[in-house]
């Protein structure tokens, strides 16, 4: 990771969506990846809460890497996470009412997040300030990206509609928006998303 | 580990703490009194739209369901009462389920809502739905029955929910309208016999 000072800014992104997603690639994070994403607007808000987290938490530990001794790093970081995420939990509650009813629980969830505590380890804690702030972008919007599509899919074929709104005038597969339609999600997308990569690489070759 | 470590691991952890704690304190101020005016708009939004006719909704006590604390409040037109509003529990699949209920003068619901409920999304949370509260429309204590067939008559359970159908219908709501009932009876016993007296 030390060399990521020649990576530009739009690679760190990239990598975040594509090549290091949280979900379809590196598996992490997926309680909350079948917890919230039976509707879109929950799978929505919920990766926007984790972007903001993932940037904040990311910018902070990057700005006080110097400052914090390696012995107590950790309980740091989970101080911070926990911080930021307080923050996000208390401005969801106050301005958007209504999904906070629904996922109140999992707002509070994202400090335990493994993908959150794994960029501060792996990344903030070793990179400066902006390149951190761009890798915490990455990483929340491959987030956002992959909690939109499952919850999209869930959505669409559990309920019939999107964003609440009805497309289908039916429920074409109720089994989508339980939880175990959530695993057969992500897998189906995992398998789908790793199948591309594989197909590239090999084209590469 | 020297002094100088635990020197600078103290010194970490006030200034972490002392920073987050500032933060949230700022946050928290900002949001808590948006909070609060939202859940009282909320309420007040919510007992309005359940008695649409009403000019003037009073509160007339408290009662416990389920060991919880629920109010009832009667609402008036000029002076001429025209329903009652009460708030109720419902033990759901997953939660306790927080609703208002309406009832004319001869206690038939006429309307009821769900204040809040922590039941499955996407299955439970179809109780809010209008297509399953409209079905509470002119039903009194008998038909306030949930059955899993095609029914107008009752209430219809919704598919996938019907635990937390029954504890809306059967619980919540024939609870409250059984408590109603012996409350404004109750009351208007006594008052009759003050009359009396």
């Amino acid at each position: 990771m030390a060399q990521t000072n020649r990576v530009s800014y739009l690679d760190l992104i990239k990598n975040g969506i594509f090549k290091e997603n949280t979900i379809f690639k590196l598996a992490l994070s997926l309680c909350p990846s079948i917890a919230v994403t039976n509707n879109l607007r929950n799978g929505v808000l919920m990766g926007i809460a984790v972007l903001f987290v993932q940037v904040m938490v990311n910018t902070t530990i990057s700005s006080m890497r110097n400052f914090i001794h390696p012995r107590i790093r950790l309980p740091i970081f989970m101080l911070i996470i926990s911080g930021w995420v307080t923050v996000t939990d208390m401005t969801m509650a106050a301005f958007a009412r209504e999904a906070y009813k629904q996922m109140g629980l999992y707002i509070q969830l994202i400090v335990a997040f493994a993908s959150i505590l794994a960029r501060a380890e792996m990344f903030a804690s070793k990179n400066k300030i902006a390149p951190s702030m761009f890798d915490g972008i990455g990483m929340g919007l491959g987030f956002l990206f992959a909690l939109t599509i499952i919850s999209f899919f869930r959505e669409l074929l559990g309920k019939g509609s999107l964003w609440g709104f009805p497309i289908i005038n039916a429920k074409p597969l109720l089994i989508m928006i339980l939880p175990a339609g959530g695993f057969f999600a992500v897998g189906i997308l995992m398998g789908f998303f790793n199948w591309m990569s594989m197909r590239k690489e090999t084209k590469n070759h | 580990m020297t002094g100088k470590d635990i020197v600078k691991i103290t010194l970490n952890l006030v200034v972490v703490y002392l920073i987050g704690g500032l933060i949230l304190a700022v946050v928290y101020a900002r949001t808590s009194p948006i909070m609060f005016k939202n859940a009282i708009i909320e309420k007040e939004a919510a007992l309005k739209k359940l008695m649409p006719d009403a000019d003037k909704i009073e509160k007339m006590g408290d009662w416990y369901i389920h060991e919880k604390h629920s109010e009832y409040f009667v609402a008036k037109k000029g002076d001429n009462i025209i329903g009652y509003i009460v708030q109720s529990f419902g033990k759901g699949y997953s939660s306790y389920i927080d609703t208002l209920i309406a009832v004319d003068n001869d206690f038939r619901v006429q309307r009821i809502n769900i204040l809040g409920h922590a039941e499955t999304p996407g299955l439970g949370d179809e109780i809010e739905a209008d297509n399953f509260i409209n079905q509470f429309k002119g039903k009194d204590m008998e038909h306030l029955k949930v059955l899993k067939t095609d029914t107008t008559e009752y209430i219809q359970a919704i598919s996938g929910a019907t635990i937390s159908s029954r504890a809306v219908a059967e619980d919540a709501v024939k609870n409250g309208v059984d408590f109603l009932i012996k409350a404004i009876k109750e009351r208007g016993a006594k008052h009759g016999a003050d009359k009396q007296s």
